[in-house]
C-alpha cells in the first residue's frame, strides 16, 4: 500500500476530485468570482495535506504534471492575440497607450505599496507581475527571484477584486465604451476579469481577453527590461 | 492534434533555449509565445486544431496552478508579517490599473474618433 503513496496517482486523484467539487459549487453560483474553484480547492487541499502530515514537497512532486501544462498554455496565448490582429491594427493607438499606461500603473503601484510596508525583495518580485495571467505571473516572479506560490495567490486576489469592482468603478468613472471597459478589466484582472466581462457584454469580453493576453506579454517584457537594468 | 501539441512544445523549448543562450530575462514560455506569434504570421495555414488545443488549455488553466497555489502553505511567516501590505497593495493597484487603463483607452479612442469626424462610440 505505501508504494501507492509514492506514485503521483493518489495526489493527482485527490486534486482533481477536490477541484471538480469546487467547480460544481462555482457553476451553481453562476460563476461568481468569490466562488472561483481555485479559491476553494486550494485551502481544502492545504487542509488535507496538514491533516495527513504530508509535506508540500511530496504533493508538489506528485502533481508536477499539472504545473507542466502552464508552459504550453502561456505559449498558446499567441493564438488569441493573432486572432485579434485586425482589431489590434485598427485600434493600435488607444490599445498601445492604454496597455502601457495600465501595465506600468499595475507594476509601480503594487510594488510601491508593499515597499512602503517594508517588504523584502522576494515579495516585491512576487507582486510585480500581479496583473498578468497566473502562469505568466508565476514564471516572471520566479525569474525575478520571487516566490511563485505567493505570486499565484496574489494574482488570484487581483482577479477576484478586479472582477468584483470593475462594473461599479467604471460606472462611477462614466466610461461607457465597452471596448475601454473590457480592455481595462483584462489588463488589470486577467482571466477573472475576462470571465466577468463576458457576463456583461460580448465586446467587453473580447477586449478583456485581448487585454489579458497583451498585458501578459507587456508586463513580462517591461519587468525583464527593468531587471536587466538593475 | 499531435502536430498542434508538438508546435506548442517546440515553441516553448526554443524559447527556453533562447532564454539560456542569450540570457534574455523573459521566461522561456513567454519567448515561446512570441515565436508562435511569428510562426502564425509566417505560415499561412488552416489552424483549427491549434485553436482547439490552446482553447482547451485556456479553459482548464485554473487547475494547472492549484498545486503552486497550495505551496503558499509554506509561506506562513511571510504572510503573517506582510499580509496586510500585500492586501492593501493588491486592492489599490487593481482599482488604479482599471481606472487608468479605461480612461486612457477612452480618451485616445475618443480623440481619434473626433479627428476622423466619426461619431464617438
Amino acid at each position: 500500500m505505501t508504494d501507492l503513496i509514492a506514485t503521483p496517482l493518489l495526489w493527482l486523484a485527490v486534486t482533481l476530485v477536490v477541484f471538480e467539487a469546487a467547480d460544481i459549487l462555482s457553476r451553481r453560483s453562476g460563476r461568481h468570482p468569490l466562488c472561483h474553484p481555485v479559491l476553494w480547492a486550494t485551502p481544502v487541499l492545504i487542509g488535507i495535506l496538514l491533516a495527513t502530515k504530508t509535506p508540500y514537497a511530496t504533493y508538489a512532486e506528485a502533481t508536477q504534471v499539472l504545473g507542466f501544462l502552464l508552459g504550453p498554455a502561456v505559449v498558446g496565448l499567441a493564438v488569441p492575440i493573432w486572432a485579434q490582429r485586425a482589431t489590434i491594427r485598427r485600434l493600435a493607438k488607444p490599445l498601445t497607450c492604454a496597455l502601457l499606461a495600465g501595465a506600468v500603473t499595475a507594476i509601480v503601484s503594487a510594488v510601491g505599496i508593499v515597499w512602503l510596508f517594508g517588504a523584502p525583495v522576494e515579495i516585491l518580485a512576487s507582486i510585480a507581475p500581479r496583473a498578468t495571467t497566473t502562469p505568466v505571473g508565476m514564471a516572471v516572479a520566479a525569474q525575478l527571484g520571487g516566490i511563485p506560490a505567493l505570486a499565484a495567490v496574489i494574482v488570484l486576489m487581483s482577479g477576484v477584486i478586479g472582477a468584483m469592482t470593475a462594473t461599479p468603478l467604471l460606472n462611477l468613472l462614466r466610461i461607457k465604451d465597452y471596448r475601454a471597459r473590457g480592455f481595462a478589466v483584462g489588463v488589470s484582472a486577467h482571466g477573472f476579469g475576462a470571465a466577468r466581462a463576458f457576463q456583461v457584454d460580448q465586446t467587453a469580453g473580447a477586449f478583456a481577453s485581448l487585454g489579458m493576453a497583451l498585458n501578459a506579454a507587456a508586463t513580462a517584457t517591461i519587468l525583464s527590461i527593468v531587471a536587466g537594468l538593475l | 492534434m499531435i502536430g498542434a501539441i508538438a508546435l506548442l512544445l517546440v515553441c516553448q523549448l526554443a524559447g527556453e533555449v533562447i532564454h539560456r543562450l542569450t540570457g534574455l530575462p523573459l521566461p522561456g514560455s513567454v519567448i515561446g509565445m512570441g515565436l508562435l506569434l511569428a510562426w502564425l504570421a509566417l505560415v499561412p495555414r488552416e489552424r483549427l486544431t491549434l485553436t482547439q488545443v490552446t482553447g482547451w488549455l485556456t479553459a482548464h488553466l485554473s487547475i494547472m496552478f492549484v498545486p503552486a497555489a497550495v505551496g503558499v502553505m509554506q509561506e506562513g511567516a511571510i504572510l503573517s508579517r506582510y499580509g496586510l501590505g500585500i492586501v492593501v497593495a493588491v486592492v489599490v493597484s487593481t482599482l488604479l490599473t482599471l481606472a487608468v487603463t479605461a480612461l486612457v483607452f477612452a480618451a485616445v479612442a475618443g480623440r481619434e474618433a473626433q479627428d476622423s469626424e466619426e461619431p464617438a462610440s
